[in-house]
């Protein structure tokens, strides 16, 4: 039901993992993959957060501030009574994005720390966190489930 | 009701609880009859939201709407920008300027998780992302010293280039740290204002330093 929005789940994501691979390839200069790889990262967050959770699975997740100025963090789940064959296949995709890419960028840091090459090793810890942000958010979202699912941190 | 205005509560009362939010509740997309439109709607508002903060950083006045409304998208341009145009400044920089641009990157973006986990452990009231996204977009009349500072140095890097940059420098350093402390002093108790003030003081200095210590080769 959502071809756009699945082929963009794993567009930016896909493209930041192998600009990562392969930036020797496209530019000799590591500013530019650095800058690329950033966005494509900050890009897939974003589409990620916003967009394709909503529309293939029904799920979101957000931080809200309100007047006093506490923030909140809301897990919202949609209620699902029946479940297309079509909306099964993009779930399915949907979370096999999700979760393998993090574990690539994990994989990337142990790679960047042990072959001592630290210049890329603040993009790939953004690569990660942003990565397991969304992760963690979805997986919230989806054990939430029917019961009190909003709560309130107080340190962050 | 003279009764009424007597009887005010002192001191803070902790409330508990859970809050259950409806499954059912209406989503945001069932209104929405194509993809576009939605995600065309979605980008326009963050876009707005951050030229907006923009705004409010160079006309800085404490409003709680702007800081309820935090991203980080402003921040990362700042950042990104400020990170390209202090490439290959330093004495040895025979590489490409990986080492500085990373360099950049990481000492902007350490140094406001620290001030932030400073100011969350005096007590701050401010929630974590909103001031990472405050003390980054005061980062903007720093990139605009940068930019001049590099538009002056094509004149020439004589004396009188000097105190020009080191005056726009001062000039903008100033307007950054006022500007983040009009907006993240007021979440602190007064007593431990100048604690808080001192960190992004000092972040904003570093950041002034490596502007006007910037010789390109």
């Amino acid at each position: 039901r959502h071809p756009l929005a699945t082929f963009f789940h794993l567009f930016f994501r896909g493209s930041a993992i192998v600009t990562y691979l392969f930036c020797d390839w496209f530019s000799n200069s590591f500013v530019a993959c650095f800058v690329t790889i950033l966005l494509l990262l900050s890009f897939d967050f974003w589409s990620v957060k916003n967009v394709t959770g909503r529309l293939l699975v029904g799920l979101r997740w957000r931080n809200q501030i309100d007047e006093d100025g506490k923030s909140h963090w809301v897990f919202e789940a949609k209620e699902v009574s029946t479940v297309a064959a079509s909306s099964e296949v993009e779930a399915q995709i949907f979370w096999l994005g999700l979760i393998i890419c993090p574990v690539i960028w994990t994989v990337f840091f142990f790679s960047t720390l042990f072959s001592l090459k630290l210049k890329w090793l603040a993009l790939v810890i953004a690569g990660i966190s942003l990565q397991t942000a969304n992760l963690y958010g979805y997986i919230h979202c989806k054990l939430g489930g029917q019961k009190s699912i909003s709560r309130t941190t107080s340190f962050v | 009701f003279a009764d009424l205005a007597d009887m005010s509560l002192s001191g803070d009362i902790t409330v508990e609880g859970e809050i259950t939010v409806p499954v059912g509740a209406p989503s945001p997309d069932e209104d929405f009859s194509t993809l576009d439109e939605p995600v065309r709607e979605t980008i326009m508002r963050d876009l707005k939201a951050v030229g907006k903060k923009f705004v409010h950083v160079m006309y800085p006045k404490k409003s709680s709407t702007l800081l309820r409304d935090w991203d980080l998208w402003g921040p990362l341009v700042l950042c990104v920008s400020l990170a390209l145009m202090l490439q290959g400044g330093s004495a040895d920089s025979k590489e490409d300027g990986g080492p500085q641009f990373a360099e950049v990157f990481v000492i902007i973006w350490f140094g406001a998780v620290v001030i932030t986990l400073n100011s969350k452990l005096l007590g701050g009231t401010i929630s974590f992302f909103q001031s990472l996204c405050v003390l980054g977009y005061c980062v903007l009349p720093l990139t605009v010293a940068m930019l001049v500072c590099r538009l002056v140095l094509l004149a020439g890097a004589g004396t009188i280039s000097f105190v020009v940059r080191l005056l726009v420098v001062l000039a903008m350093f100033a307007w950054s740290t006022l500007a983040s402390t009009a907006f993240l002093a007021d979440s602190q108790p007064p007593n431990r204002k100048a604690l808080v003030v001192y960190p992004i003081f000092l972040f904003y200095f570093v950041i002034s330093w490596m502007i006007l210590t910037f010789t390109p080769q």
